[in-house]
C-alpha cells in the first residue's frame, strides 16, 4: 500500500474513533497518568509543536501562556477538541495536518511533544524524521508513549493482539525508543511509567 | 501550610485507593466471568490439548472487550489492560483444562476465576515493582 493510502486509512480510522474517543478513554487514564503528563509538559518553552491533538484531553495538563501549534490527521478529532483548545490560557492553534506531510518550514520549533501518538503513525521512523526536520538544532523531543515490552508474558500478549488492535486503533508492540534513535535523535532519558510499556522519552536533535 | 499538605496527602491516598479498588474489581469480575463462560462451553468431551489454547485465546480477547467496555475508562488503560488480559488468558487456559477433565461446580469455577484474577493482579504489581522500583498506583 502507498504511503498516501495508509495515511488516508489512518485518517478514516481516527475520524471514526472521534465520536466515541472521550467515552472510551474516560477519566481513568487521565487521572492515572496525570502526574507524569503534568511533569512532561512542565518543560514546555519556546515555539512548540504538539503532535496528535486528538480530542484535546491533554490540553488540561499544558502549563499556561505557551506558544503551541497542535496538529492532528483527523478533522473530526480537531472538531471535537475545539472547546478544550478554546479554553486554553495561552496561544494554542489546532491544525489538521499529517505528520508525514507537514507544511512547516525546516527548523521551526524549539520543542515537539507527543502523547500516545507513535502507536498510530503509519510509518513511525519516517514520522519521527519529519519531526526532526521541523525542529531547530538543539530542539527537544518529549514523548509520552506506550510501546512494546521486552518482558515475558507482556511481549507475547502484545504480539498476539497487535494484528487486531492496529486495525481498530493503535499498534501495541512498537519499539518506539529504537525508532527515535533510528530517526537521528539522541535519546537522553527514558523513564518507565508502567512496566516497560508506558514511558516518557526525552530526546534531542543534536 | 500543614493543613494543605495533609489535604494533598489525603487526596493522594483517596486516588490510590480508588485505583486499587478498581484494579481488584476488574480482575476478579473478569476472572469470574471468563471462568463461568469457559466452564459452560467446555466439557469432558473436549480433548484437553484443544481446550487449553482455545480457552486461553478466547479468554484473552473476551477479557479485553469486557475490560474496555466496563473498566478502562474509569480506572486506567494499560494498568488495567495488562492484568485483565493476563487474567483472561490464565483463567481461560486453566478452567478449560479442568473442565475438559471433569464436570465442575459453577460456583467453584467462579471463585477460582476470581482468585486467579487477584493473584494475577498481585503478580503484575510485583512485576512493576521489579522493573521500576514502585507500585503502579
Amino acid at each position: 500500500m502507498t504511503h498516501r493510502g495508509e495515511d488516508h486509512l489512518t485518517r478514516q480510522k481516527w475520524d471514526r474513533a472521534a465520536r466515541s474517543f472521550d467515552f472510551m478513554t474516560g477519566i481513568g487514564p487521565d487521572r492515572r497518568w496525570e502526574p507524569r503528563k503534568k511533569e512532561l509538559f512542565s518543560h514546555m518553552q519556546g515555539k512548540i509543536l504538539f503532535l496528535a491533538l486528538g480530542t484535546g484531553l491533554d490540553v488540561q495538563f499544558f502549563p499556561p501562556d505557551q506558544d503551541i501549534v497542535a496538529i492532528d490527521i483527523s478533522p473530526k478529532m480537531i472538531e471535537a477538541a475545539r472547546e478544550r483548545v478554546g479554553a486554553y490560557q495561552g496561544d494554542l492553534r489546532a491544525l489538521q495536518m499529517d505528520v508525514h506531510q507537514m507544511d512547516f518550514a525546516d527548523e521551526t520549533f524549539d520543542q515537539v511533544y507527543t502523547s500516545c501518538t507513535f502507536c498510530s503513525v503509519p510509518e513511525p521512523i519516517e514520522g519521527l524524521k519529519a519531526l526532526w526536520r521541523v525542529m531547530k538544532p538543539g530542539g527537544e523531543l518529549r514523548m509520552f508513549e506506550h510501546t512494546g515490552s521486552q518482558y515475558f508474558p507482556f511481549k507475547q500478549m502484545f504480539d498476539l493482539m497487535n494484528p487486531l488492535s492496529s486495525r481498530a486503533g493503535p499498534s501495541v508492540n512498537r519499539p518506539t525508543v529504537a525508532n527515535v534513535e533510528a530517526a537521528g535523535f539522541a535519546v537522553r532519558e527514558v523513564r518507565n511509567v508502567y512496566l516497560d510499556i508506558v514511558k516518557t522519552i526525552y530526546a534531542v536533535k543534536e | 501550610m500543614f493543613d494543605a499538605a495533609r489535604k494533598t496527602l489525603d487526596l493522594e491516598r483517596g486516588i490510590r485507593g480508588y485505583f486499587l479498588l478498581g484494579d481488584i474489581m476488574a480482575v476478579t469480575f473478569i476472572g469470574a466471568l471468563v471462568a463461568f463462560l469457559v466452564a459452560l462451553i467446555v466439557s469432558p468431551a473436549w480433548p484437553m490439548l484443544l481446550a487449553m489454547p482455545i480457552g486461553m485465546v478466547a479468554g484473552m480477547f473476551l477479557s479485553l472487550i469486557v475490560g474496555m467496555l466496563l473498566f478502562f475508562r474509569y480506572f486506567g488503560a494499560m494498568e488495567v489492560m495488562m492484568p485483565v488480559m493476563l487474567t483472561g488468558m490464565l483463567v481461560g487456559m486453566i478452567i478449560a483444562m479442568a473442565a475438559s477433565m471433569a464436570d465442575l461446580s459453577l460456583l467453584a469455577v467462579i471463585v477460582m476465576g476470581a482468585l486467579i484474577g487477584f493473584w494475577t493482579l498481585i503478580s503484575t504489581y510485583c512485576a512493576n515493582y521489579l522493573i521500576n522500583g514502585r507500585w503502579p498506583l
